[in-house]
């Protein structure tokens, strides 16, 4: 105590100067219009220049999310370039085709991809719509795998990279088409069979899908030739091809919802029971 | 002692209202920037005796600007100022010591101390009062421009008074 009234008795009328101008300035700050405005004018540009980092520290942690709403308009956009490949059809019908294919951003949750049999894990399921047997596509708008099974929120999907896929895939500007299949090589490599060998191929032609399921629309990228050979006596080529896709680092997907599937699917299994 | 306290509070009321009735009514500017304004109330401060102390300097000097701030109805400007001129004011008359010292009883005048002493005394305080008035008005230092031109045709005018009212009234309490 003794010491505090030490201290006032030096310093005394340096505290009662800080006292008395900061009565001064609360009493200019809050009873002159000009003063107010620049002093509340100068607390927006501080306050400013730190809700903005604010903000930058928030979009770091909302990345996430925002991620989310990139995606959907990515779906946005790949199902706008499905209705393009498809508008070129020139068929009018009651039903647009332009909605024919719908796509559902998904988020990879679980991969595998050095088994002999991979599968993917994603976070939707049939809640948000997903089905068996529906296609499921990464960036670049490459394939990534076919959904297997579904539980309410999530959805199994065979990886390409599994000894059971079996994909029908064309190459771009040709007319023929084969079978796309992983041979156990390697994680960013597969295998096209039974493309005809009339068809006159390139390395570094582009390997698309040929729509000839209900699973893939047409004209989806798949990789590119890297190399091919014609065995002794076949009549088709064995085409490697180099994928667009890593899918050991996928995160993200897109699962492709074909609106007429079912319609398809009975018309075929008719024609087959004939 | 009580007859300086009346003499001080006596003094502080003149020179409020010579401010007041007289001075405040005087403007007139320069150009477009320069306004002029006639500043004497400081006088008020710097005519107390050399050795009062710090904390009464203070508490005067934000009496007399609250109550030149009420007519100037500016509230707070003046008082900041002045308040900031009365902490300082003794470290001016510390640091513009004549070689015999003072006489603490003295009242800092042109008639006590002579004219040189008097001259650097004012002009030190009131440039520095009038600066600190005009920033405090502008309240932004972008107006850098604008306080350096008030500073000093206002310290110019406002010296000139202040000088001849002291060589009229011969201030010795």
């Amino acid at each position: 105590m003794y010491n505090v009234i030490q201290l006032f008795i030096k310093y005394g009328a340096h505290i009662l100067f800080v006292v008395l101008e900061v009565i001064c300035f609360t009493l200019i700050i809050n009873y002159n219009k000009a003063q107010k405005d620049i002093f509340i004018n100068s607390s927006n540009v501080l306050a400013g220049k730190i809700t903005e980092q604010r903000n930058k520290i928030l979009e770091f942690t909302n990345l996430r999310s925002q991620n989310d709403s990139l995606m959907r308009e990515n779906a946005n956009l790949i199902e706008n370039l499905i209705a393009i490949e498809y508008a070129t059809d020139a068929i009018p019908e009651s039903d647009s085709l332009l909605s024919k294919f719908s796509l559902i951003p998904t988020r990879v949750i679980n991969s595998t991809v050095y088994l002999r049999n991979n599968y993917f894990t994603l976070d939707k399921g049939s809640r948000q719509g997903v089905q068996p047997e529906m296609g499921v596509i990464g960036a670049h708008q490459g394939l990534i795998g076919i959904v297997k099974n579904v539980s309410d929120n999530y959805a199994g999907v065979i990886s390409l990279l599994n000894s059971y896929t079996r994909i029908s895939c064309s190459v771009k500007g040709r007319n023929g088409h084969g079978t796309l299949e992983w041979r156990n090589s390697s994680p960013l490599k597969m295998n096209i069979t039974g493309f005809p060998k009339h068809d006159v191929i390139a390395v570094g032609d582009t390997v698309i899908t040929s729509g000839y399921s209900t699973i893939f629309p047409r004209g989806l990228l798949i990789g590119v030739i890297e190399d091919f050979t014609v065995p002794s006596g076949s009549n088709n080529y064995n085409i490697t091809v180099k994928l667009f896709n890593d899918l050991t680092s996928t995160k993200y997907a897109y699962v492709i919802q074909n609106r007429f599937a079912a319609e398809q699917i009975k018309l075929e299994k008719e024609l087959m029971n004939e | 002692m009580n007859k300086t306290i009346t003499t001080n509070i006596i003094r502080f009321i003149l020179i409020i209202a010579v401010q007041v009735v007289v001075f405040s009514q005087i403007t007139f500017t320069i150009g477009d920037v320069a306004y002029i304004h006639f500043i004497i109330y400081p006088l008020a401060i710097l005519l107390m005796p050399v050795k009062t102390p710090r904390a009464v300097l203070l508490l005067s000097a934000f009496v007399v600007g609250i109550v030149i701030d009420m007519f100037f109805s500016s509230p707070g400007i003046h008082a900041a100022a002045l308040v900031f001129t009365a902490y300082i004011r003794n470290t001016i008359i510390a640091l513009i010591e004549p070689y015999e010292g003072y006489n603490t009883a003295d009242i800092p005048s042109l008639q006590n101390f002579g004219l040189g002493w008097f001259v650097s005394y004012l002009s030190i305080s009131l440039l520095i009062h009038i600066f600190v008035y005009f920033s405090i008005e502008a309240f932004s230092f972008v107006y850098f421009f604008e306080i350096f031109l008030n500073t000093i045709f206002s310290f110019i005018v406002s010296f000139i008074v202040i000088l001849l009212s002291q060589f009229i009234f011969r201030t010795k309490y």
